[in-house]
């Protein structure tokens, strides 16, 4: 008997997500027992039943709107300028190019308050586990940060191609929820993004406000500067800077949305209107991250008494 | 499976995980201990902030914390954590040593202090 043979068309035409649901699940499960025997971590029923609605609203929210940027990137791949095809190689470049992509989305995430206001959701909770990886956004697609993916197609990519990588990365970004492991070996630990590095991310400390922004791949942070080591002595305290005061997935999923509508219609400006939407977020508050940053490290910076 | 099958299947999943959450014991109410737990929460949500006075409940589940600016901040459990809210125009109520406190903030509930008289009618006058 002769097994049929799989090409990466094949591979690719599957969606990495829909069948990582089961392996979600059981992680989850074997996370709340070895937190239950002692293992290093937290969880909440309230947070995790959050987390897991949240979750679920963004499957189908995706299925609701995702026809609208499948359009446009059909559009642009229409106009390309390579042919490329489905490979090996393809693969790996393209997996590569969406995760270069990722980590610009995610930055204009954390510093464009309309892109915010969509991915605030996934840092809403106090706590950080496998649950938490599944706390996604219900309005992605009016963030506007999808832009930032549309050159892969103009350049060629193919869409289930730039599809099938983008739920790759999203897998991989699973795992790395967790307080339960540690940190890694130290090439891996050099090169890919990993649990250690990902609770910086999630950390409201000043210190670890808005770094670590990769998502398979640290090294782009350690390129463009925004990468920050996990520190023994500043664990992360995970959060937002102002955290909700509720559960209500409903108030979860559109809070900052309200916090920018309200700031509009208090602006009395092109200019005040423009910084509510595109300003970094807690610009109005004067709480931005640099702001947060500078004004902690004015307090923690010993006063150097000048020799005489 | 359809997609309101799966849909249901998704549903019942999620609820499935969330009891099982809520029955290996995740489910602890957070106790404030002391006001120096509630001056250290204050402090690592409101950059800056050094605290002066504070007046805890006495079943533990919140407090009040005055800062040396002038700043009061409003501590109150949030599931098994805490949530932190600089009051700026809150809603006030007393009732003997009961004080009543909602910060001006769509969704954020409503905290009741049980402060005793004499701190309940001091504070509500801060406030």
């Amino acid at each position: 008997m002769t097994l049929p043979a799989v090409t990466v068309q094949d591979i690719i035409s599957a969606d990495p997500v829909a069948i990582a649901i089961p392996v979600f699940v059981i992680c989850i499960i074997a996370e709340l027992l070895a937190v239950r025997m002692g293992w290093r971590g937290h969880y909440d029923w309230r947070d995790t039943g959050t987390s897991l609605a949240m979750g679920l609203g963004n499957t189908i929210s995706g299925a609701l709107l995702a026809g609208t940027v499948t359009g446009l990137a059909l559009w642009l791949w229409q106009h390309r300028l390579f042919d490329i095809p489905v490979a090996w190689w393809s693969f790996a470049l393209c997996f590569v190019v969406d995760d270069f992509a990722y980590y610009w989305i995610h930055r204009a995430g954390h510093r464009v308050r309309l892109a915010w206001a969509a991915h605030v959701i996934h840092h809403s909770s106090q706590h950080y586990n496998l649950s938490t990886a599944l706390r996604q956004t219900w309005t992605g697609l009016f963030g506007l940060t999808f832009i930032i993916k549309l050159p892969l197609f103009l350049i060629g990519f193919p869409l289930e191609l730039v599809a099938f990588c983008g739920g790759l990365n999203l897998v991989y970004q699973f795992w790395i929820h967790t307080e339960v492991v540690g940190r890694m070996p130290r090439w891996f630990e050099t090169v890919m993004n990993t649990p250690s590095h990902h609770r910086v991310h999630h950390g409201t400390n000043p210190r670890y406000l808005d770094r670590n922004y990769a998502g398979v791949f640290i090294v782009w942070d350690r390129l463009f500067g925004t990468f920050e080591p996990e520190r023994a002595d500043d664990p992360p305290r995970y959060g937002i800077v102002r955290n909700l005061g509720t559960f209500n997935p409903l108030w979860v999923a559109c809070h900052e949305w309200v916090g920018i509508a309200r700031d509009l219609a208090r602006a009395r400006s092109l200019k005040a209107a423009w910084l509510a939407i595109a300003a970094p977020p807690g610009a109005a508050s004067g709480e931005t991250a640099e702001i947060l940053r500078a004004q902690w490290q004015a307090e923690n910076t010993p006063l150097s008494i000048p020799a005489e | 499976m359809d997609r309101m099958g799966l849909l249901l299947f998704s549903v019942i999943g999620v609820a499935v995980l969330v009891l099982m959450t809520r029955v290996l014991g995740f489910s602890r109410r957070p106790q404030l201990v002391d006001a120096a737990l509630a001056a250290r929460l204050v402090a690592d949500a409101l950059p800056g902030f050094r605290a002066a006075d504070t007046a805890l409940s006495r079943d533990g589940s919140g407090a009040l914390v005055a800062g040396q600016d002038g700043r009061i901040a409003l501590v109150r459990p949030f599931g098994d954590r805490f949530v932190v809210r600089a009051l700026d125009g809150p809603i006030v109520a007393r009732a003997g040593g009961l004080l009543r406190v909602r910060p001006d903030e769509a969704m954020f509930p409503e905290t009741a202090l049980d402060l005793g008289e004499a701190a309940a009618l001091r504070w509500a006058g801060r406030l």
